[in-house]
């Protein structure tokens, strides 16, 4: 799942200082799982709006909706009909990155803005708290690491670890929070019976296929003609 | 019903009743009721109990309440004490009752109907009829009205005054009574069928089986409905110092009661079941014993021993058993083992029968002393002619003898109107189950509201009703026992629900569940409303208490005042509706009120289902400040809601501070005592504390 968090309001307020009708949306699949732009987040970023605005004497319109998800144009066509039809100046997005990017993109010149800080793909570790365990590099290595990887969950996203920094299974970047990675490998592979695998070194990592390889896609043969 | 994906059935509320409107013979909503006490619409709830029930006054003063027998919440602690709420109901709004009543209704039809009998069956379907339009005639061979209920029941019970309420209600629909009529002796069974198209036989069992024992006509010797008449009359029975009773089902407990009233040192009660196996309620036992009552278990009478043609005691033998294998009522004795009690008196009150002589010479055929009619068409052999009540089920209880009343109201205008005879359906009733022991055992415990009885002492000097009504602190409180069974959380919009998981982890009782989708089980939610809180997708209503409702209350409310002119600070305060004590913060606020004290109050049932947006809301209204109101410590219905409504209230807090208005325009405030009490207090509080808002720290 992706992970997002909520800007700074003062952040979000500063980018609608010049529009006199603002939609927030809101997105529901992955930020309402993480509980940063569901309906409910709506609601709240709405409602302060309208209030620090109308502190200022400002009355704008604020509008709210929230789709199922912002990455489908199905789902996105209403939000870009209700753009049109109401004349709305800004739109506000509670979806990560990718619900903001995929709206910026079909919404013409009514500008789109991001109401969250889109973090990284992460799991539920406990109840109100997300931790980050895959970073999208393309090229999974995690076959070779008991499962566990080493570029997401890894300060220094170190190949073959641990570095001097690991100190009683914690990372020195943040010893309360964070785990030394190569501790729980170690710990994972031991497990496993499978220590001698540390042995075989990984050999420097291509990242051709993460991001430094440009701008990437991913097409099903089936649905899609790749050219 | 639909099946979940466990397998087991997931029953939706709509579909199967709650326990205790299940139990009920004529399945009253008990949980509106009892919602609409707790909120203070006491009159709403009157409305409540007369949609089926043309006897409230009298059923809160001596139903049986299989209401209570059913009611969940004895899984946790005791039973909600539904009767004491229905009297407090019916004793406040004696006018309001009066005032709503609809004229006499017109006649529509030129159909009539006579009702021999005006007991608690014959009355509801006499009234049932009337509002149908037919032309209704009930005939009743005693000067007053109510069947048993006038003449059985002790006034220590049912006093006259309740039972008048309930009639003069039933009377105002605009039948026709002729009292002091005996069909059979005033007016004949054949003349009746000439000037009616149906007739209705309600005539109950009013007449006292005998006992076929030596004695039985000695000077002394009672027959129990007779003995319950002359009491109920003003005839006192002239009893001996000492008095014994015979049976052991409720009117016999009823006689003995009486007749420790009318003076005797000494009462017995014998009979021939085993403690256990007594039919009468064991709290109308339990009463008996604290006034003094002693009772004899297992013994037969044999014979009552007479002197100079007065009773001068009654000779027992042993009762080994009162059933058969079967079930069925074939006692056994031990002659070997005998007793012999000395008393003045004796009062047989082991059942009774129905007085059918009226029918001799009629087409409707009788069975021994039995009238021959069929439970499911209510139809007697002669066409036209019906019976309910306790003349067609046997031995029973008011309310039950209200329902059949309802069920002969139907019959008999489906008769009259088609000329056919309507098969009513076997009714199969759903409930909404057992509350599952696991869900008991998170739920907290709340003791029941008792009220003392008079001192037993002092209740058998004279026939004063023993009872108190629950004051209305009382029937608040108990009120907000009920656990509003089945009206909980439910997935309001389920294409919102994200599947977080967010309701399950949550819930205080571990109710909720995913399984692709959240749901709540009916048959388990307590209603506490903190997924709906919680829920990032506002997937989730509370179907007792929607959200949206509450909202647009408060939007309504404020629209309805001139901003410009409220008292400042205006504060908006959310309160725990159960922390009222009476009706003063209850009902609706006008727009003066709020405008001149600045305080507008939004009752909840609990706080803890309050979301940051409920929160956020009221300033966004234009109030100053938001006060929210919890319980007492520990007062809470649930368990960890003030942790999770503090959390809240602190997320709320920081956001106010981005937002420009303050964090400290925010609070939470625990009650001391009842809202009552304190609510005040703390709105003034909270209102003359200085805050600078805190824009741009």
């Amino acid at each position: 799942m992706i992970v997002a968090d909520p800007k700074p309001f003062l952040q979000v307020k500063g980018y609608l200082e010049d529009f006199g009708k603002i939609l927030v949306v809101g997105c529901g699949t992955c930020t309402t799982v993480c509980l940063s732009g569901g309906e409910a987040e709506v609601q709240i970023l709405a409602s302060g709006l309208r209030i620090a605005f109308g502190k200022e004497g400002r009355q704008k319109t604020i509008l709210e909706d929230c789709i199922q998800r912002h990455c489908d144009l199905e789902f996105v066509t209403p939000i870009l009909s209700r753009v049109e039809a109401e004349g709305v100046d800004a739109v506000v997005s509670l979806a990560c990155g990718v619900g903001v990017n995929f709206l910026a993109d079909r919404l013409g010149n009514v500008p789109i803005y991001p109401g969250l800080n889109t973090t990284f793909y992460g799991a539920n570790a406990q109840q109100g708290l997300w931790t980050e365990m895959c970073a999208g590099c393309g090229s999974c290595i995690v076959a070779h690491t008991g499962g566990i990887c080493p570029v997401a969950r890894c300060s220094k996203h170190l190949l073959n670890g641990p570095c001097g920094g690991s100190e009683k299974g914690k990372c020195e970047v943040d010893p309360k929070n964070i785990e030394c990675v190569w501790q729980l490998i170690y710990d994972r592979l031991k497990r496993l019976g499978r220590l001698d695998d540390l042995r075989n070194l990984l050999p420097p990592k291509d990242w051709s296929t993460a991001s430094d390889g440009g701008v990437r896609r991913s097409a099903r043969e089936q649905l899609y003609d790749v050219k | 019903m639909e099946k979940s994906s466990s397998g087991s059935f997931k029953v939706m509320a709509g579909e199967a009743l709650a326990t205790c409107s299940a139990a009920c013979p004529v399945h009253t909503d008990t949980r509106e009721y009892v919602a609409r006490v707790s909120r203070g619409d006491y009159e709403g709830a009157l409305d409540i109990l007369l949609e089926v029930n043309p006897f409230p006054s009298v059923c809160g003063r001596i139903c049986h309440h299989p209401c209570e027998s059913r009611c969940r919440r004895t899984g946790i602690d005791e039973a909600v004490s539904l009767r004491m709420i229905k009297r407090f109901i019916v004793e406040n709004t004696r006018a309001y009752r009066i005032a709503r009543r609809k004229k006499a209704m017109r006649v529509k039809s030129d159909k009539a109907a006579a009702i021999i009998g005006a007991g608690p069956s014959g009355l509801t379907a006499a009234m049932d009829l009337a509002l149908r339009g037919y032309r209704v005639k009930v005939y009743e061979k005693d000067t007053k009205l109510g069947g048993m209920l006038a003449h059985a029941i002790p006034r220590y019970r049912l006093p006259p005054d309740a039972l008048a309420q309930d009639i003069e209600d039933i009377l105002a629909t605009g039948i026709e009574v002729h009292m002091g009529c005996s069909v059979g002796v005033d007016i004949s069974f054949e003349q009746l069928k000439k000037e009616n198209d149906a007739i209705l036989i309600a005539v109950g069992l009013a007449e006292s089986h005998s006992l076929p024992i030596p004695g039985t006509g000695s000077q002394g010797v009672f027959l129990g409905v007779t003995f319950l008449w002359d009491v109920a009359n003003g005839l006192c029975p002239q009893l001996g110092k000492r008095t014994l009773v015979i049976g052991g089902g409720n009117v016999a407990i009823d006689i003995a009661r009486a007749a420790k009233r009318l003076g005797p040192e000494k009462v017995y009660l014998a009979c021939l079941e085993s403690r256990e196996e007594m039919p009468a309620w064991k709290w109308e036992i339990a009463e008996a014993e604290e006034e003094g009552i002693e009772i004899l278990n297992s013994w037969g009478p044999k014979a009552i021993l007479e002197k100079e043609g007065a009773v001068a005691g009654i000779e027992f033998r042993r009762c080994g058993s009162v059933f058969d294998a079967q079930r069925r009522f074939s006692p056994t004795y031990d002659e070997s083992v005998t007793n012999t009690v000395e008393v003045d008196s004796v009062i047989v009150g082991i059942g009774q029968k129905a007085n059918l002589d009226f029918l001799i010479g009629s087409p409707v055929s009788v069975n021994g002393a039995r009238l021959t009619c069929d439970r499911e068409s209510m139809a007697t052999s002669e066409p036209g002619v019906f019976a309910c009540g306790e003349v067609m089920t046997g031995p029973g209880s008011a309310i039950q003898a209200v329902g059949t009343g309802h069920e002969a109201a139907r019959v008999i205008a489906h008769y009259l109107e088609t000329g056919k005879i309507l098969k009513l359906a076997n009714k199969k009733v759903i409930d909404i189950g057992e509350l599952p022991a696991a869900t008991a055992a998170e739920a907290r415990r709340f003791d029941r509201v008792c009220v003392d009885l008079t001192a037993p002492a002092e209740r058998v000097k004279d026939f004063s009703p023993i009872e108190p009504v629950y004051t209305e602190e009382e029937a608040l409180s108990e009120s907000r026992r009920c656990l509003a069974c089945a009206t909980g959380a439910h997935l309001q919009f389920p294409n919102h629900c994200a599947g977080c998981l967010t309701c399950m982890r949550i819930c205080p009782f571990g109710v909720a569940q995913v399984r692709r989708t959240a749901f709540m089980p009916v048959q388990q939610c307590q209603t506490c409303g903190l997924c709906a809180a919680e829920c990032p997708a506002f997937a989730i209503d509370v179907l007792r208490f929607p959200t949206g409702a509450m909202k647009k209350a408060m939007v309504d409310s404020v629209a309805g005042l001139d901003l410009e002119k409220v008292a400042r600070p205006f504060l908006i305060s959310y309160c725990c509706v159960n922390g009222t004590t009476s009706r003063k913060y209850l009902k609706d606020q006008s727009a003066e009120e709020i405008m001149e004290s600045g305080v507008l109050r939004v009752l909840v049932p609990c706080v803890g289902r309050l979301s940051v947006a409920d929160l956020v809301s009221p300033f966004e209204l234009g109030a100053d400040k938001v006060a929210v109101v919890s319980c007492p410590e520990d007062g809470c219905f649930y368990p960890r809601v003030e942790d999770w409504l503090s959390r809240r209230i602190n997320r709320t807090q920081k956001y106010l501070d981005e937002i420009g208005v303050g964090k400290d325009k925010l609070q939470l405030f625990r009650m001391e005592g009842s809202g009552d009490e304190s609510w005040a207090r703390i709105w003034a509080g909270f209102r003359a504390v200085n805050i600078e808002t805190a824009v741009g720290k």
